[in-house]
């Protein structure tokens, strides 16, 4: 059968998410216009390497005179991901605590679909429109090394969107998973986001702080930018752990989802 | 077919939902307590009872939204929580309080409706939504709290499924919307259909209904025909005497209630069948005055199944 749950899912989501297409379009031209005056000012390396140790790692500073370190530093260090990943949370938390808190899941319920394709389709909504909204910075990047001279290379800027996609749907079916099993907005929206804070923190502080080390791995921040996607390309590895995390979520959230009342 | 089960149950095939002490707690709370109920094919059940007795908890249930804590609900059959999916292939459901998606319009929602339950066309939503006088293409958000229920109703009868199960179906209809909706409820029992309607108002689904279940906190409380039921239907009765009469005079008639006797009046409820006796005690003195009226369903339901008032909020 056609997924129709997650065709009207989209269809519904087709305002929210051109404008946050529109958005990170205009975030991305933003930093495009400025690259060539920083370009020509080496004091902002200097700055940026007399930043105390703790702030260099957290914002995963690289030279900033590159175009390669400029976007790593400015864009896909903190902006990029947080944006991904509260547009997934948001997305993920929408698909069924949302519905419900509108008392709307029952038009989606009554009807001859099974709580596990209505579930698994309104995450796969989810994924597919975190990867328009990724789609869309990539694109924009790539345009931007076109107008405004900020060459990157291609194959490791769509290295970089994969990672970052990934990144977002993680904590997008968290969202879901939680969604599904409370049908609480509030709690599938702000748990991810305190997870997702820790995980940034973690990742960012491993290397300074010798009891974080061995965590590192397990922030989904580590695999999605421990490599630095936008100088070494795709990370198998991280792309494994990150496709198995969405799965043991979603898996668990069909479990949960299937055993619960649903309120109306 | 199946063979009855046993003597004096219906062939399964007739039964449309079965319900076999069907228990639901929230936490502590029961909200609906070992219910055995039957819909028939071809029959309008309506369930009443007050706000907060545990209808749409019922529902619900019939629905699979919701687990049973004790006991099973069945359609056509089918566990109504472990196959969910499959039984909703025959069931219109109306909730309680529709939503709808406010962006869009009456015609979006009956294509979303329409393809989710694979149908080819939407010719039949169409006709029930011109029956109604609904407008398909206005969105949701600026339709009345009257349409918007319309427009839900539209959803639950357009697939044409064998089982309604409609939550306080007619509130916020005007009278003619009503009686289209009675008409529809009508073909759609005439070609075999059955139906489930809620309500807390006994006028609402005295019209439609074949049997009437009576919900009161949790409990069923009683399951009756309407024909018994209206041959129950109480009188009340107010007579005045020119000459002194007593209780005893009125002793022993079969059916009486509430008989209150003073030195030159009585009153009481009766129903239709203990009327004519009673005349015939009451010619034995000179009556000044006679008042006869019908009292509604409602206070004959009260008085045999009732006692307590409603709990209604």
């Amino acid at each position: 059968m056609l997924p129709e749950v997650l065709r009207q899912t989209l269809v519904l989501q087709r305002r929210s998410l051109t404008t946050w297409v529109t958005a990170v379009i205009l975030l991305v031209a933003l930093y495009a216009s400025l690259w060539p005056s920083i370009r020509d000012q080496p004091s902002v390396t200097e700055l940026m390497d007399q930043m105390p140790e703790v702030l260099r790692s957290l914002l995963a500073a690289a030279d900033m005179s590159t175009p390669v370190g400029y976007v790593q530093t400015e864009l896909l260090g903190l902006t990029a991901p947080l944006l991904v990943i509260l547009f997934s949370v948001v997305m993920g938390a929408s698909g069924i605590a949302g519905e419900e808190d509108r008392r709307r899941i029952d038009l989606l319920l009554a009807n001859p679909v099974s709580r596990t394709r209505v579930l698994l389709e309104k995450v796969a909504a989810m994924i597919v429109s975190t990867l328009v909204l990724v789609s869309a910075v990539g694109l924009a990047l790539l345009a931007a090394g076109v107008l405004a001279g900020l060459d990157l290379p291609v194959g490791n800027v769509a290295a970089a969107m994969l990672h970052l996609w990934l990144l977002g749907i993680v904590f997008g079916t968290l969202a879901a998973a939680l969604g599904a099993a409370t049908g609480h907005v509030i709690i599938s929206r702000a748990v991810p986001g305190v997870v997702a804070l820790m995980a940034y923190l973690l990742n960012g502080l491993a290397p300074l702080v010798g009891w974080l080390a061995p965590l590192r791995k397990f922030s989904p921040f580590y695999q999605y930018s421990g490599h630095t996607p936008l100088v070494n390309g795709v990370s198998l590895a991280g792309v494994a752990v990150a496709v198995a995390t969405v799965l043991v979520l979603a898996a668990g959230a069909v479990v949960a989802f299937r055993r619960r009342d649903v309120a109306g | 077919m199946r063979s009855p089960e046993t003597a004096g149950v219906m062939p399964d095939s007739d039964v449309v939902v079965r319900t076999d002490g069907l228990t639901k707690r929230f936490g502590r709370r029961a909200a609906l307590r070992d219910v055995h109920l039957e819909v028939r094919r071809g029959e309008v059940l309506g369930y009443l009872g007050p706000n907060g007795a545990g209808k749409t908890t019922t529902l619900r249930l019939l629905m699979g939204f919701i687990r049973p804590t004790g006991g099973s609900a069945r359609i056509h059959g089918r566990d109504t929580w472990r196959e969910a999916h499959h039984v909703h292939r025959q069931i219109g459901y109306l909730p309680g309080e529709p939503s709808l998606h406010d962006r869009l319009t009456g015609r979006d929602h009956v294509r979303f409706t329409s393809r989710l339950r694979a149908q080819r066309d939407d010719k039949r939503a169409v006709a029930i939504a011109e029956r109604l006088d609904l407008d398909l293409d206005r969105p949701a958000r600026t339709l009345s709290k009257g349409n918007r229920q319309k427009l839900a109703l539209v959803l639950a009868l357009m697939s044409d499924p064998q089982l309604l199960v409609l939550d306080e179906p007619t509130s916020g209809f005007d009278p003619l919307v009503q009686q289209e909706f009675q008409a529809l409820l009508r073909e759609h029992t005439a070609a075999g259909g059955s139906a489930l309607l809620s309500s807390h108002v006994l006028g609402e689904v005295q019209r439609t209904a074949d049997r009437i279940g009576v919900l009161r906190a949790g409990r069923l409380i009683a399951v009756e025909e309407m024909a018994v039921l209206r041959e129950r239907s109480l009188h009340r009765v107010r007579a005045r005497f020119d000459d002194p009469v007593t209780p005893a005079d009125f002793a022993r008639l079969p059916g009486l209630r509430d008989l209150t006797v003073t030195a030159s009046t009585l009153t009481c409820s009766a129903p239709a069948s203990a009327l004519d006796a009673l005349c015939r005690r009451m010619a034995e003195h000179r009556l000044a005055d006679l008042e006869c009226t019908e009292a509604d369903l409602e206070e004959t339901f009260l008085a045999y199944y009732g006692g307590e008032p409603s709990d209604a909020a």
